[in-house]
């Protein structure tokens, strides 16, 4: 212990000198990776003549020596050691710049022993762990006085960079004097001290042999002075070491890898060079003349002109800086001056994957044959017989049922068993399991064989690492190093995996990115399941991880930003979106709601589709910041105003939302008492408007949740909905069902076509009809109940032919509805039915509802001369068309034709106002161009005036120029249409729209339909039917890759509109998104997101994504076709 | 006559004189300072001795600090010039960038006052030479009509140039400059058959031209234009206390020409300079999570609400505390143009201010007690 101290209080310069001087052992202080020191290794022992040379490596690693010297050995290579299940790791890759492996090449060729000499793995314990960062006035001190730039690195700088034209002796000095120099800075981690209290016993051990240590610089003062006996405690853990082959891709330190270094091959050019400042000025002129020509290979400009400039700037920079030759650092920066052009979207990115081929490199390494076997597939074999699941020497499979949670053994199985597959090895099979009340199961089943796949697998995954955690680990972090950013979704399943495999240093690093990727790019669905992803490893259930690894503000981060998602719901129709956001509103319950989340959600009340708003005001409701009773007259009051299409649409949309919170909700009945009441007092005709629209509603909400608004309903109305059948009740209804029939009659209800209300009764008092407040709600519930009369039965059995049982929690369980009857023989009986029952309007609501739901032969049965043609209903119809056989589709046709034709005259007539007056030219006053002189002197002639020569001088007071020509070519329209997931009524206004634009002769569109391909539909755009039964839904969506092809069809970007139609949920990263727009704006092109194209004004959109596109130059915004009209045509106006 | 700001060649005269005796080392041709005291002139030194005393100046100076950022952005700079290459600055508004490359050609050539200020209605004739039109209807084209521009005067005297905000230029104009970059010379076809027909760059012409990242509506550069460029990235200050100290003096210099004393407090200052900082960044000084707005949060802002409330408390002293005038200031200046920036600063209220209220500390419990003013 006393060695710190001592250290502590002698940090003078005679310690320097003792350093340099020191000859038992002769002292090399090194970094692993070191070109610069490597480089005079050879030279520096060679002087020293020792006849042991120490290496800081752990002693079980010894035993590889042989085998790293041998000279068939080609680095990178990787030597590592562990023990059995993955701790302890000490990892140590080798390149021909490390200066180990100089040291062990020269002593291997002078025959001079090796050693090892740092701390044995299976004496580790559990000391180690991470320099803590810490006050470093001495660095700090030297870093000014040597650069002047505080964040250098000072090894860089005063090493690496200074070295060439150094003697080998100047080097070692410089490299002794900067360990010194950080050692000098803190106190010595205890667990450092115990190692080199081990390294003093090594040398000790020499018994006076002369000896050369390559040790950490950072060590070289603690081999001074101290006890030279280590009083570590031996251990019986097992070791397992492997020599593998290695990459440069996996050295370089971005890689994620531990103990790489930047740019390897960088590193490797510098080594070639030897020392010499001219070589190493060469060196980077090769590096800069091949990134300029990757680049040009990348499509952009970069030509020997830039390239003469970059390296005269590292040159100079580096003479400024007073170094013999540029180092690493002065290439980079000269690269980023000249060729990024301060682009860190565009050309950076293009830039750096130029640098990153040319830096990093791609060289492999090899082993040296003869080189015993080791890696991964032993120690997985040695795993599996200690697990007790199927070996090699077993062919039979083995179920197995684990509780990991309740036994250790199986929670190691379970952990071993994904990792394999996250290895890719064929090994063993989940097989499902569903807990209780749909809960995550608590034990898993698997299915696990030994095949010879798994046996040819297994050597070919041993890249990844020596042991399986560490290939694991390795596997997962390759797979991120190989993306081109994260995407969330990405970040959401590496979590997944690195959670299930118990991986907790790269669980760290995930849930690092995830605080960083999330928040900017998640959608709502994937924030909530990132949440409940946290929620379960804070909760304990994934075996193999350790402790809480989640940071303590990760879960309130992501909540916070899906708050800030919120404002994309506004247009979702969706119920799924409204579960997700009341979903979130409990969530924040937890922790008070914040301001952010209260203005949101009053923003989406007031302003939001009916959907999204019912959802916001029932979440406020349970979040207490609205009474109850406010949202109950709101529901209400859009049942009162429900007499048209629109308002039954809104009040369903509405009562949807509403009841995506049902459950919670019930705890304050107040907010539906208002609604109870309604229907209780609406007149019959007037319920039975409403009932499709409520029914509707009311089938979102699962059996079960449904059976708890019964009760409230029953307490309500005071009787029982839902009653068990008695035969003696039974006879009796039906004699109430004749004589029900028969006063329905009275009133009008009977089937047939004259069913108006009578006049005055029900209107003037709107107390119950003749349908009683129960069988009203049986009617909306879908009860199954015996005691509906006859009437209302039919009601009910031609509701139940579209919502059925609903969806949702228990519907399995809770079959058929109301009705119970038989279904409907025919779409066609149903139809008529439905006539009957509820006329005409209501009818075609209940079908297109139908259409909606997926039921084609319904979109048959709409008369296409009577229907009122609507988006939305051409929307369903198209969606359907994908899937049917060419005669059904001929039938469907006239429909289709029919609502094109009309929605697009309509549209037309709104339109074109918007878009006259395309072609005339403004006239611009701007003085500019060159001076007109004929027009200028008349204009001036007054002014005009003989000098005392006798010559006529002009003064022109208003000198006129020549403005330039305006631009009569015309401009060209590229509408991106998003056509991913489903038919959307943003497809078929951007296809109505196109065809208005196509009209315009001055504009040329173009129309792509994009999912994962992009499709142009360019050559149908004036006719919007053939366009609309040309797209294909479906597919993921890829912006970046939509753009990309509409860059294609620019050809003069200053008049070129790109519109982009697009939820903007961008399957891949949004690095290459942002740079395609960025692209885009560069060029000139003029470019615009539509959220939504469609009348509404509201969007469901990703606010995330649209958020950095907006940074990137795009507008973003939902639009009506009239509002895209007009900015088309503002700016082909100019 | 007293001037609201005087040019860098002026206010710091005395520094480039001591450093022009100082560092007797290789200059670049036609430059007034070797590179190395470029780079002490504006990043500042301790306090150096002349070798030889010169008459008039001191023996010893110190070097003041004048721009406060990365000290390998200015050699690059300086290196840049030194090439004869025309050097790009961006960044976001308010990042110093029109500062900097006021130094650097002060530094350079002695001057920064050959400057073009770039604007939609900037004309060609700005960038090469325009015409006295008297002299030119009354007498033909000859050089004592022609007008030089800033650019030509620079390439017949051998200087550096300034373009600030290139990008508001009309793209053809910008385009004035690549042949001027390429070719080093401009011709005057009006007056071919004449020696003055070309004009040729002398040994040191070169341009600093500054662009803004984040204004909207500029026209963007060309990729030919670009070509001829180095780029330099000016960022927003790194460091906290550099900042606190930055804003300090701007605005006790703003408040000084009102003869009012700056009397915020160094804690109001801290917050100021803080949120600024978070809002910027997109992360908070402990590392949460923060939602940026759209706006940009430049120190050069942050500077103009403190000065306000800087006035606010010399004028209506003692009527209102300053921290209770911040959060209004706050969203003064985040909600311009999105209305999305307003409730990403509650969001701001949500995260970071409470929790560091939360936490305790007496000013953000204060400024959370304060999120009222920012919900109606």
């Amino acid at each position: 212990m006393s060695s710190t101290t001592d250290l502590a209080t002698t940090t003078d310069l005679a310690t320097l000198d003792e350093l340099v001087t020191h000859r038992a052992p002769f002292l090399i202080g090194v970094r692993h990776h070191s070109p610069a020191v490597a480089a005079v290794v050879p030279a520096l022992l060679a002087a020293a003549e020792p006849e042991v040379v120490l290496i800081e490596l752990p002693e079980e690693l010894g035993e590889w020596l042989p085998h790293l010297a041998d000279p068939g050995l080609v680095a990178p290579v990787a030597l590592s050691g562990a023990d059995r299940e993955g701790g302890g790791l000490a990892f140590y890759p080798f390149a021909d710049f490390s200066p180990e492996l100089a040291a062990i090449r020269w002593a291997h060729q002078a025959g001079v022993e090796v050693r090892t000499c740092d701390l044995p793995l299976s004496r580790h314990g559990s000391g180690y762990r991470q320099r803590q960062a810490q006050a470093t006035p001495l660095s700090d001190a030297l870093r000014d006085k040597a650069t002047g730039r505080g964040g250098d690195d000072l090894w860089d700088r005063l090493v690496e960079a200074a070295a060439p034209g150094q003697t080998p002796e100047a080097v070692r000095r410089a490299a002794l004097y900067v360990g010194w120099a950080m050692r000098a800075d803190g106190t010595v981690d205890p667990f450092d001290t115990r190692r080199e209290a081990w390294m003093r016993q090594v040398i000790a051990e020499t018994d006076g042999r002369r000896c050369a240590a390559v040790i950490g610089s950072y060590h070289a003062a603690g081999l001074l002075r101290g006890a030279e006996i280590s009083q570590e405690p031996a251990s019986a853990r097992e070791t397992i070491t492997s020599l593998v082959p290695y990459t440069f891709a996996m050295l370089d330190e971005r890689s994620g890898y531990p103990a790489g270094i930047r740019d390897p091959e960088w590193q490797q050019a510098v080594l070639s060079a030897a020392g010499d400042p001219a070589e190493v000025e060469a060196a980077a002129a090769n590096v800069i003349v091949r990134i300029c020509s990757r680049v040009r290979e990348l499509g952009h400009p970069a030509g020997p002109a830039e390239a003469r400039e970059a390296l005269r700037l590292a040159v100079d920079l580096a003479r400024l800086r007073g170094l013999p030759a540029p180092g690493r650092s002065e290439v980079v920066e000269a690269m980023q001056t000249v060729l990024t052009h301060a682009e860190p979207l565009g050309r950076g990115r293009v830039v750096a994957k130029a640098a990153g081929d040319v830096l990093v490199g791609r060289r492999t390494g090899g082993l040296a044959p003869g080189t015993p076997r080791s890696g991964l597939a032993p120690s997985v074999e040695a795993l599996l017989t200690q697990l007790r699941l199927p070996g090699p020497s077993d062919r039979d499979p083995a179920d197995l049922r684990l509780d990991p949670l309740r036994s250790e053994r199986d929670a190691r199985r379970e952990v071993t068993l994904h990792r394999l597959a996250l290895l890719g090895v064929p090994y063993g099979e989940p097989t499902a399991t569903t807990g209780v009340g749909g809960a995550d199961a608590l034990t898993t089943r698997w299915r696990a064989t030994w095949t010879p796949a798994t046996a040819a697998t297994l050597p070919v995954a041993g890249l990844w690492g020596p042991t399986l955690p560490l290939a694991a680990a390795g596997r997962l972090r390759a797979r991120r190093a190989d993306r081109d950013g994260h995407t969330a979704r990405d970040v959401v399943t590496d979590l997944a995996d690195a959670a299930r495999c118990g991986l907790d240093e790269l669980l760290a690093d995930v849930l690092a990115d995830a605080a960083i990727v999330l928040p900017a790019t998640a959608t709502l669905p994937d924030l909530l399941a990132a949440l409940d992803q946290l929620d379960r490893l804070r909760a304990g259930h994934s075996p193999g991880v350790t402790g809480d690894p989640v940071p303590p503000d990760l879960a309130r981060e992501l909540e916070t930003a899906a708050v800030a998602q919120l404002d994309g719901l506004a247009g979702s129709q969706s119920p799924a979106d409204a579960r997700s956001l009341v979903e979130l509103g409990q969530r924040h319950d937890a922790h008070g709601t914040g301001l952010r989340l209260g203005a949101a959600l009053r923003g989406l009340t007031d302003h939001g589709a009916p959907l999204i708003a019912g959802a916001a005001g029932a979440t406020r409701v349970l979040l207490g910041l609205l009474p109850p009773q406010d949202l109950g007259e709101r529901a209400a009051s859009l049942v009162d105003t429900a007499s048209s299409t629109s308002g039954r649409d809104t009040l369903r949309g509405f009562l949807t939302g509403v009841l995506a919170a049902a459950e919670p909700l019930l705890e304050t009945p107040e907010a539906l008492t208002p609604l109870l009441d309604r229907v209780a007092t609406l007149t019959d005709r007037q319920f039975l408007d409403r009932l499709p629209a409520l029914r509707a509603a009311f089938a979102t909400v699962g059996p079960t949740p449904r059976q708890r608004i019964t009760a409230v309903v029953e307490q309500h109305t005071g009787a029982r909905i839902d009653t068990a059948h008695d035969p003696v009740l039974l006879a009796r209804w039906i004699r109430a069902e004749q004589a029900a029939l028969a006063i329905v009659g009275a009133h009008g209800l009977q089937p047939g076509r004259q069913a108006a209300p009578t006049p005055a009764e029900p209107e003037a008092a709107p107390q119950q009809g003749d349908i009683t407040p129960t069988t009203r709600w049986r009617l909306v519930l879908g009860s199954r109940d015996e005691q509906t009369d006859g009437a209302s039965r039919r009601y009910a059995a031609a509701l139940d032919e579209l919502y059925g049982g609903g969806s949702g929690e228990g519907a399995d369980r809770h079959g058929v509805g109301a009705g119970r009857g038989t279904p409907f023989p025919s779409a066609r009986e149903w139809s008529i039915e439905l006539g009957e029952l509820f006329g005409e309007r209501v009818r075609e609501e209940v079908l297109a509802a139908a259409v909606e739901s997926g039921r084609v032969e319904a979109a048959l049965h709409l008369d296409p001369d009577a229907v009122r043609p609507s988006v939305e209903l051409l929307r369903d119809v198209l969606s359907l068309a994908g899937g049917l056989p060419e005669a059904t589709l001929a039938r469907l046709r006239p429909l289709v034709a029919r609502l094109v034709r009309e929605l697009a005259a309509q549209l037309a007539v709104r339109l074109r106002p918007a878009l006259t007056g395309i072609q005339l030219p403004v006239p611009s006053r701007r003085p500019g161009g060159g001076l007109d002189l004929h027009r200028t002197v008349r204009a001036n002639l007054a002014t005009a005036r003989r000098g005392a020569d006798g010559r006529v001088q002009v003064l022109p007071d208003k000198p006129v120029f020549r403005t330039r020509a305006r631009r009569t070519s015309d401009w060209r329209l590229v509408l991106v249409v998003d056509v991913s997931g489903s038919m959307e009524a943003s497809t078929v206004w951007s296809a109505l729209t196109a065809a208005v634009f196509a009209g315009i002769p001055s504009l040329t569109t173009h129309f792509l339909a994009f999912s994962t391909e992009v499709i142009d539909l360019t050559e149908h755009v004036a006719d919007p039917l053939a366009l609309l039964v040309e797209v294909q839904v479906g597919g993921g969506t890829d912006i970046a890759g939509a753009l990309r092809h509409a860059r294609t069809l620019v050809t003069v970007p200053e008049r070129t509109m790109v519109v982009v139609v697009s939820d903007f949920e961008e399957g891949g990263p949004i690095g290459p998104l942002l740079a395609q727009v960025k692209e885009l704006v560069t060029a000139g092109v003029t470019v615009l997101g539509c959220a939504s194209l469609d009348d509404t004004g509201t969007a469901r959109y990703s606010a995330a994504i649209a958020g950095g596109l907006v940074a990137a130059g795009m507008p973003v915004a939902a639009l009506s076709p009239l509002e895209l009209a007009r900015w088309v045509g503002e700016k082909v106006r100019g | 006559m007293s001037r609201q700001v005087d040019p860098a060649e002026d206010a710091y005269r005395d520094e480039l004189a001591f450093l022009a005796a100082y560092d007797d080392g290789r200059k670049p041709p036609g430059w007034l300072l070797t590179p190395r005291a470029a780079v002490t002139f504006i990043m500042g030194s301790d306090p150096l001795t002349l070798p030889t005393p010169v008459d008039g100046l001191p023996a010893r100076l110190a070097i003041s600090q004048k721009f406060v950022g990365e000290r390998a952005l200015v050699e690059r700079a300086v290196i840049t010039l030194a090439g004869e290459r025309g050097l790009l600055l961006v960044g976001e508004p308010g990042t110093a960038k029109s500062m900097l490359s006021e130094l650097l050609a002060a530094a350079v050539s002695g001057t920064s006052q050959l400057v073009v200020q770039g604007t939609a209605g900037t004309t060609e004739d700005q960038l090469r030479y325009g015409w006295n039109y008297a002299l030119l209807l009354a007498e033909g084209p000859s050089p004592r009509a022609l007008v030089p521009s800033p650019v030509f005067t620079a390439m017949r005297g051998g200087g550096v140039v300034r373009v600030e905000e290139i990008t508001r230029c009309l793209p053809e104009v910008q385009d004035a400059l690549v042949s001027i970059l390429s070719d080093r010379r401009i011709a005057v076809p009006e007056l071919s058959g004449t020696d003055d027909a070309t004009v040729h760059a002398a040994p040191g012409f070169t341009v600093i031209a500054t662009a803004n990242l984040r204004d909207r509506g500029v026209s963007e550069m060309s990729a030919a234009l670009k070509r001829r460029f180095n780029f330099e990235a000016v960022g927003p200050i790194g460091d906290l206390t550099a900042e606190i100290a930055l804003v300090r003096r701007q605005a006790t210099t703003a408040l000084d020409r009102v003869n009012a004393p700056f009397a915020i407090d160094d804690v109001v200052l801290e917050a100021l300079v803080t949120a600024f900082r978070d809002l910027r960044a997109g992360t908070s000084v402990e590392g949460w999570a923060v939602e940026r707005p759209s706006t940009v949060m430049s120190t050069a802002e942050a500077v103009s609400v403190a000065t306000s409330l800087g006035l606010a408390n010399a004028y209506f002293a003692g009527d209102r505390d300053p921290l209770s005038l911040l959060p209004g200031h706050l969203l003064g200046v985040v909600r311009k143009d999105d209305p999305a920036d307003a409730a990403r600063l509650l969001a701001y209220w949500d995260g970071a201010v409470r929790r560091r209220a939360e936490s305790g500390t007496h000013t953000w419990r204060r400024l959370w007690d304060l999120r009222d003013v920012l919900d109606h």
